[in-house]
């Protein structure tokens, strides 16, 4: 499947037969070659970090290293970019995921984890052997849950409603527990 | 680091690289592999305790509580070394690490009701966990919810 033919700026894919790059041994200064000070600001990575191999980084600092390696592509496609990130990292990658598509970039995510995919990407795909088997582009669609967890503050809304109370699609928790306060009191 | 016998430790880490795994190195070690792999792979083991590296990532919450009753069935302890805080609500007492250093540590009932420790760090809190600490500020609760089911039980009852 041609990845960049999938409609969106930034994209979320959900399917399994894609795998993570693998630089293995190879020195990060070997991998992020292009206006490497700027990127590596951008990723949130120290210089020291090209003095040391791929396979000695850790799995966040892998995903950023890879990261940088392609943010000067016009596709940025990443697999299961949100392994070993922490909350505040993945805040800060969806902003600057929106960012670069002001660059006529197009971002594509496939990722196992939806909590990458709220209020960050366009459109949601699942692949199934390289062919599109559902698109939607609201991530409270409840088709999607055929084929992934849902980010928890959907699940949440979900759970909700199956006990017999409707709340509307908030997708920050404050704006969640405003509503709630309102309800109970 | 594993003192007590009883408990599944969860171990929190921003910096999981190959000296930081060494330290755990004491006990078989499961990286990410797929679901049934690892059904299969507990269904035999014959050790009172595994490290799983991030091998929960991809899962769906079903697969990880099947895999939490064949452990608990088979008397395996675990510990679960993530960067995913949602996965600190599977273990009994967790270590929060700052790089190389711990920087919180204690019952997960404690820990997790560190709001600004962790929030400062960058883990944030489990959906669960966050949303009724903010609802104890609003004085919908007045306790702390580690489980979502008892949590919607309880609001909307």
């Amino acid at each position: 499947m041609e990845l960049g033919s999938l409609n969106g700026n930034v994209i979320g894919v959900i399917a399994d037969n894609y795998k993570s790059d693998d630089f293995k041994d190879t020195l990060v200064s070997e991998i992020i070659t292009k206006r490497i000070e700027e990127t590596l600001k951008m990723v949130k990575l120290e210089s020291s970090v090209l003095e040391k191999r791929f396979s000695d980084l850790s799995s966040r600092n892998k995903e950023k290293v890879i990261l940088a390696s392609k943010l000067h592509d016009k596709e940025i496609i990443l697999v299961n970019f949100s392994e070993g990130l922490i909350k505040s990292d993945l805040d800060y990658f969806k902003t600057l995921f929106r960012r670069v598509t002001k660059y006529n970039k197009k971002v594509i995510l496939i990722d196992k984890n939806t909590e990458l995919f709220l209020n960050c990407v366009d459109r949601i795909y699942v692949l199934e052997q390289d062919a599109i088997k559902y698109e939607t582009v609201d991530i409270f669609d409840k088709i999607l849950e055929l084929y992934v967890d849902l980010p928890k503050i959907v699940d949440f809304a979900n759970r909700c409603e199956k006990v017999g109370v409707r709340l509307d699609h908030y997708t920050e928790l404050d704006e969640l527990m405003k509503a709630i306060y309102r309800i109970k009191s | 680091m594993i003192s007590n016998e009883e408990y599944n430790y969860v171990i929190l880490s921003n910096d999981i690289d190959k000296v930081f795994l060494a330290k755990y190195s004491e006990y078989p070690m499961i990286d990410n592999i797929s679901f049934s792999e690892l059904r299969s792979k507990l269904e035999f083991n014959t050790t009172k305790r595994i490290v799983f590296n991030n091998t929960f990532y991809g899962y769906r919450e079903d697969e990880i509580k099947e895999i939490m009753e064949l452990l608990k069935k088979q008397n395996i302890k675990f510990v679960l070394i993530t960067s995913n805080v949602e996965e600190a609500l599977y273990g009994d007492y967790i270590l929060v690490y700052d790089g190389k250093n711990i920087v919180l540590e204690g019952l997960k009932e404690v820990v997790l009701k560190e709001e600004k420790k962790l929030k400062h760090l960058g883990y944030g809190l489990p959906f669960v966990v966050d949303l009724s600490i903010q609802l104890t500020y609003y004085d919908v609760f007045d306790k702390v919810y580690f489980d979502i089911d008892n949590m919607i039980g309880d609001l909307w009852n």
